[in-house]
């Protein structure tokens, strides 16, 4: 039974948390991201930090009501990742059938 | 120092964050209802004033649109205020309605110019698309049946009078906007 390589980018408990949110919205605010995950905002930006320099997600800064406000959205390169980690997940999971 | 994920955590992770993006959904519901009850009023409003009443601008009735207008403005500006994600679904649902708008507005010209005989059929199967193309997308089977229902309804009150009409387009709106709201309502409350 051959075992696919994990992507260590998306291997990680916030990445893989902020990345499944956003794949599932079109876009989303950095409060959102940090409401849903539980997570510092510390930390969270850091891990988006990483995303991005993957070029999984893309990373926009506006204001809103005169507050700056962060955007975070999937990039294609970011659903392929998403995917084949998935898939990956997959070979882990299915158990090799008896001969 | 990252925890090490086993490929049952990564699961979960992907799972849970999936279920936490659902309850958006749930803010469709206040449309359904605010339309549901206000065209429901509407209709039953016109069909006492007209019938019982014998009331010759029993029309008026319909000014509660406006009404239900302002309180829509109030809603979107309220949320758009609140809302710290774009969906697909909202957007999906947004185009929607805002071409079902349109529709009903120019349907609305057309028969100010033609005259308003059978007029509620037509309006009972713009409301049917509306709560059809709208369960789909949602995957909310009770908006797909109650658009089917406004269906049915709009081509058996063919066969009654203008009158009658406004019965039917009252129990298109009960069917297809009023209990599936409440049930939109009930069913993601919990996840709120």
């Amino acid at each position: 039974m051959e075992f696919k390589e994990l992507d260590p980018i998306l291997h990680a408990p916030l990445r893989l948390a902020v990345i499944s949110l956003l794949l599932s919205v079109k876009e989303a605010e950095f409060t959102f991201l940090k409401e849903k995950t539980n997570s510092s905002a510390g930390n969270l930006s850091v891990q988006i930090t990483k995303l991005k320099e993957a070029d999984y997600i893309e990373v926009t800064k506006q204001f809103k009501n005169n507050y700056p406000l962060t955007i975070c959205k999937i990039t294609p390169k970011g659903i392929h990742a998403f995917e084949d980690y998935v898939k990956a997940l997959q070979s882990y999971m299915i158990l090799p059938k008896p001969d | 120092m990252e925890k090490e994920l086993s490929p049952h955590d990564s699961l979960r992770i992907i799972h849970t964050m999936i279920e936490k993006t659902k309850q958006n959904i749930s803010s469709q519901s206040h449309y359904f209802l605010l339309w549901g009850w206000g065209a429901f009023i509407g209709f039953t409003g016109q069909y006492i004033l007209k019938v019982y009443f014998k009331y010759p601008k029993h029309y008026y009735i319909w000014w509660i649109s406006a009404v239900c207008l302002i309180i829509n403005s109030f809603y979107a500006v309220n949320y758009s205020k609140k809302k710290k994600v774009k969906t697909y679904i909202e957007e999906n649902m947004g185009n929607l309605w805002t071409g079902l708008s349109i529709c009903f507005v120019v349907i609305t010209i057309i028969f100010s110019k033609t005259g308003w005989q059978n007029c509620y059929p037509f309006f009972m199967m713009l409301y049917g698309t509306g709560t059809f193309i709208s369960g789909k997308i949602l995957r909310f089977s009770p908006l797909v049946i109650g658009g089917i229902g406004s269906f049915m309804l709009a081509a058996i009150s063919v066969w009654f009078n203008n009158d009658s009409q406004m019965l039917f387009a009252a129990a298109a709106m009960l069917f297809s906007y009023i209990i599936p709201g409440h049930l939109l309502q009930m069913n993601y409350k919990t996840t709120d």
